[in-house]
């Protein structure tokens, strides 16, 4: 089947032609249906699920907080995502380490959405052939209709995936009410349709030319093989040399290889290679060529596993070494970091204290010998419940404080602003020094936090 | 060899344009949208410029996550296009045809 291979060597920018995935059974691909199920499951309806009175995922950026269900996320948390990223990262490394492109194969969401993309086009218009068919056939009713359909159903599943990504930042139920009354503002309306039309074109028709020209992890991910990583691998030694056979004959008689050449695993392939040529980075790990090869050698009633999972150790005949130092550093590191994380987030100070000084004037000279300075305090209060604070000041001797009342109430969620004035005796100091400020709150919890400034006075 | 490695044609051109243009779209567009967060993650867009006469551009949150996008977008594609300018315009290597030991032939 000539027709579904890349060009090989030539013009380097060869027009692209369509690849015709052919469907196949098997436990990879069950895997990889689960995979999708799990991971586009979890992207539409989380924006759903309500937590108290608010929606339980929602990245408020007008407001700049984050809710994920119990937890409440603040700029001042952002180290909280470079920990995360942190963890992709590793968890990337682990994976790539331990079986090659798993993350391409099963979890991308470009992966994933284009295989939702092919069950819809397979779904309208047929099995492979009659997809080939349908393209060949000129120009008629029947194929503007099939045509038609599908791509009508891929943008509406599109839109509908715009929706739900800009349900993530705004209130979804607001949203769908907006939506169907074509009465979303241009932020919303550009997003969903921005988003909409890159899964619709990068699903529907750039698929493995994604992979293979703007993926960056696609280039540097064989940085991250060893010998002993499991890669999927066509056993050259039992299967070569290839070629077709009747039925009963004794192909190691007629000198030939396990491999019947019937190409099935180049026809189910998504970016169109064939894995006999041995691995190339076109290969998204996807184990359809797998579960293809296991169907025909269980037909013809040789041994499965002709392609398979192996290390290149496993290949050359020496002991597969899958649990090694790599692996095992890699895994721990990222064990260590998830339960520094979790034990992070739910210590994490639920109070936080701002100070800026106030920018009109540096001092104030007041009459009994008093030098004063205005400062304005935001207290921050992370936490879900309302919570009463007294601030107090240290760091030179003498110092007075003065907010108006005894104690501040801040509600969940809240900020709330302080005029504070401190004063000291003229003779303290000259210059400036620098002094702390404590907010503390009311309860027997006693959360507190703590800031820096500057008081600042004459110098003679 | 007295051959001319290249030849200099005298004017400047850049094969390939429109291919090059997408190569420096995408991968700012992604350096982009990840200095947009961190930026955006420390400073509130409202808080930039001048209290008395903020530009119009930081009024809203929302438009000031987006004109910061857009800005980063502009500057990380200007500084790609301009490598890749000096890359494809460059005067090719001169031809490795010289010598028979493999090394490459004086200019």
């Amino acid at each position: 089947m000539s027709e579904v291979q890349a060009p090989v060597g030539g013009e380097l920018y060869a027009a692209r032609q369509k690849i015709y995935p052919r469907e196949i059974k098997g436990r990879f691909q069950r895997l990889r249906v689960y995979a999708v199920f799990a991971l586009l499951g979890l992207y539409y309806v989380l924006p759903w699920l309500r937590w108290g009175e608010r929606q339980a995922v929602l990245f408020d950026l007008p407001a700049r907080k984050f809710h994920i269900f119990a937890l409440t996320l603040w700029p001042q948390d952002f180290y909280f995502l470079t920990w995360l990223l942190i963890i992709a990262a590793l968890a990337l490394f682990f994976f790539t380490a331990l079986a090659g492109r798993l993350f391409c194969g099963y979890a991308c969401p470009q992966t994933v959405w284009t295989e939702t993309f092919v069950w819809i086009e397979r779904w309208v218009e047929g099995s492979r052939t009659q997809q080939i068919k349908l393209a060949k056939a000129p120009l008629s009713g029947a194929k503007v209709l099939r045509k038609g359909t599908k791509y009508f159903l891929w943008f509406a599943f599109a839109l509908w995936t715009g929706f739900t990504f800009v349900g993530y930042f705004t209130p979804i139920t607001e949203l769908a009410g907006k939506m169907a009354s074509f009465s979303t503002g241009p932020w919303e309306t550009f997003w969903v349709l921005f988003y909409g039309g890159a899964t619709y074109v990068n699903a529907g028709f750039m698929r493995e030319q994604v992979c293979k020209y703007m993926c960056p992890y696609a280039r540097f991910q064989s940085a991250m093989f060893d010998k002993d990583t499991l890669i999927i691998t066509y056993d050259e030694k039992r299967g070569e040399p290839r070629g077709a056979r009747k039925k009963g004959t004794d192909h190691k008689a007629a000198n030939l290889g396990d491999c019947v050449d019937c190409t099935v695993c180049v026809q189910v392939c998504p970016t169109g290679i064939d894995i006999r040529k041995g691995l190339q980075y076109e290969c998204i790990a996807c184990a359809a060529c797998i579960d293809a090869c296991d169907e025909v050698m269980e037909k013809v009633g040789y041994p499965k596993g002709l392609i398979r999972y192996d290390t290149q150790h496993g290949l050359e005949g020496q002991p597969k070494q899958v649990v090694r130092p790599r692996t095992i550093v890699y895994a721990s590191l990222i064990v260590v970091l998830i339960a520094g994380f979790a034990y992070t987030i739910t210590h994490r100070n639920v109070v936080a204290i701002d100070v800026i000084r106030d920018r009109n004037a540096l001092f104030r000279e007041l009459p009994g010998g008093l030098i004063e300075n205005v400062y304005n305090v935001k207290i921050l209060n992370k936490d879900d419940e309302e919570h009463e604070f007294s601030i107090s000041a240290d760091g030179l001797p003498g110092l007075q404080i003065d907010y108006g009342e005894d104690e501040v109430e801040v509600g969940p969620g809240e900020v709330q602003s302080v005029a504070v004035r401190l004063r000291v005796p003229r003779g303290q100091l000259q210059g400036g020094s620098d002094i702390h400020f404590t907010i503390r709150t009311r309860d027997e919890r006693a959360l507190e936090a703590t800031g820096k400034a500057r008081f600042l006075a004459p110098t003679n | 060899m007295s051959k001319a490695p290249y030849e200099y044609s005298g004017k400047l051109r850049w094969p390939r344009l429109g291919q090059d243009l997408a190569i420096v779209a995408w991968p700012s567009f992604l350096v982009a949208s990840v200095a947009t967060m961190v930026c955006f993650g420390f400073i509130d867009p409202v808080l930039i410029g001048n209290d008395d006469y903020p530009p119009p551009a930081f009024q809203t949150r929302m438009t000031g996550y987006a004109v910061g996008f857009f800005f980063f977008w502009l500057i990380a594609a200007l500084s790609s296009l301009m490598t890749l300018y000096l890359v494809r315009t460059a005067h090719p290597e001169p031809a490795d045809e010289g010598t028979d030991d493999g090394t490459r032939s004086p200019e």
